[in-house]
């Protein structure tokens, strides 16, 4: 932290790479949740990017369940260009992110991959690619995919400064997700203590009334659950609904 | 936890080949263990996270009524809908 105002995406002659990266932790920060961030990445590279008469449009896949999804984009005409792609099942973002490799696709017009993907491409005005992946180390894997209007349309520099902006972005998204994942372990461990504490206390019940052992107790309910398809907590707040009238039985969990 | 409930060895076949289906119907539901174990534990489920981990990679024997805990954890996991 330098204590200087913020001073986002000037040209980089000469510059530090300090105000990429002081926006980046910014981005971490002002983020609600990943989506937003990876939006935030997508405007900031294409802003980055773009000159006079070059415009750049920028989007982001992540593979989820081996499947790839479009979920972020710097405008509407880069989420239909990634979602194209991810339609066709191939593509030069694609190959970059199954290869782990950054990937330049100069030229469309004379490009003799992808075939499908790129002729449509081109009708949609597309004449360059290029696609960066970012390294995630395994918690998950995703690809910044930058569309040029213009052949040649990124400069060895261009590709350089997207390049150290990913592996950026890359550090600053395992940082999320690592917190994403914590608050979603968290919000597991407070649903399961409501649970089990409704549950509990029917199997309580129901070895009280049925003079059973609690084993006995698990699998009436569980029977009960599994032959009408009610959820088995759900079944255990009707037993209490049954005995005492009471509807919420909340646990206390500290968090 | 261990083999102290199975009876003969019909019975140790039999839930033999029962792990062996919970375990393979766990791997295609590609759901992560952590998150099965604490729904399981939300249902009132009683073994710990590792000997969880133990049964579900066939390494470990748990009470059937363990077993039956876990079997309706996957089911109701797997349809999704609100938790």
């Amino acid at each position: 932290m330098t204590g200087s105002q913020e001073q986002p995406f000037q040209e980089h002659e000469g510059l530090p790479p300090e105000p990429a990266e002081l926006s980046l932790q910014q981005l971490v920060l002002d983020s609600p949740d990943i989506k937003a961030f990876l939006t935030e990445l997508a405007i900031l590279a294409s802003t980055r990017l773009s000159g006079p008469g070059n415009t750049i449009h920028s989007g982001v896949t992540v593979l989820r369940h081996k499947r790839p999804q479009a979920v972020a984009a710097s405008d509407a005409a880069a989420k239909a260009l990634d979602e194209l792609q991810n339609g066709f099942g191939q593509g030069p973002c694609l190959t970059a992110l199954q290869q782990g490799t950054t990937l330049l696709v100069p030229d469309l017009a004379a490009e003799s991959r992808w075939e499908p993907y790129v002729q449509t491409a081109v009708q949609h005005g597309v004449s360059s690619i290029l696609a960066v992946p970012l390294d995630l180390e395994g918690d998950a894997e995703a690809v910044l995919n930058l569309y040029s209007g213009r052949s040649n349309g990124f400069s060895g520099e261009d590709i350089a400064t997207v390049e150290s902006f990913a592996a950026q972005a890359a550090i600053s998204l395992r940082l999320i997700l690592r917190i994403s994942q914590l608050r979603e372990a968290r919000n597991d461990l407070t649903a399961a203590m409501q649970s089990r504490t409704v549950i509990d206390m029917a199997v309580g019940a129901v070895m009280a009334q049925n003079r059973c052992d609690r084993d006995t107790a698990f699998s009436i309910l569980t029977r009960a659950s599994s032959t009408r398809n009610i959820k088995l907590r759900e079944v255990a707040a009707t037993v209490i609904t049954s005995i005492s009238g009471e509807r919420r039985i909340t646990a206390y969990f500290d968090e | 936890m261990n083999a102290d409930w199975t009876g003969g060895p019909d019975q140790l076949l039999e839930a033999d080949e029962q792990r062996r289906d919970v375990a393979r119907r766990f791997r295609n539901t590609q759901l992560p263990m952590m998150k099965l174990w604490t729904y399981y534990y939300g249902l009132g489920g009683d073994a710990d996270e590792m000997s969880f981990d133990a049964y579900l990679n066939e390494a470990l024997h748990l009470p059937a009524s363990q077993v039956g805990l876990i079997a309706t954890a996957m089911r109701e996991l797997c349809e999704g809908g609100d938790r």
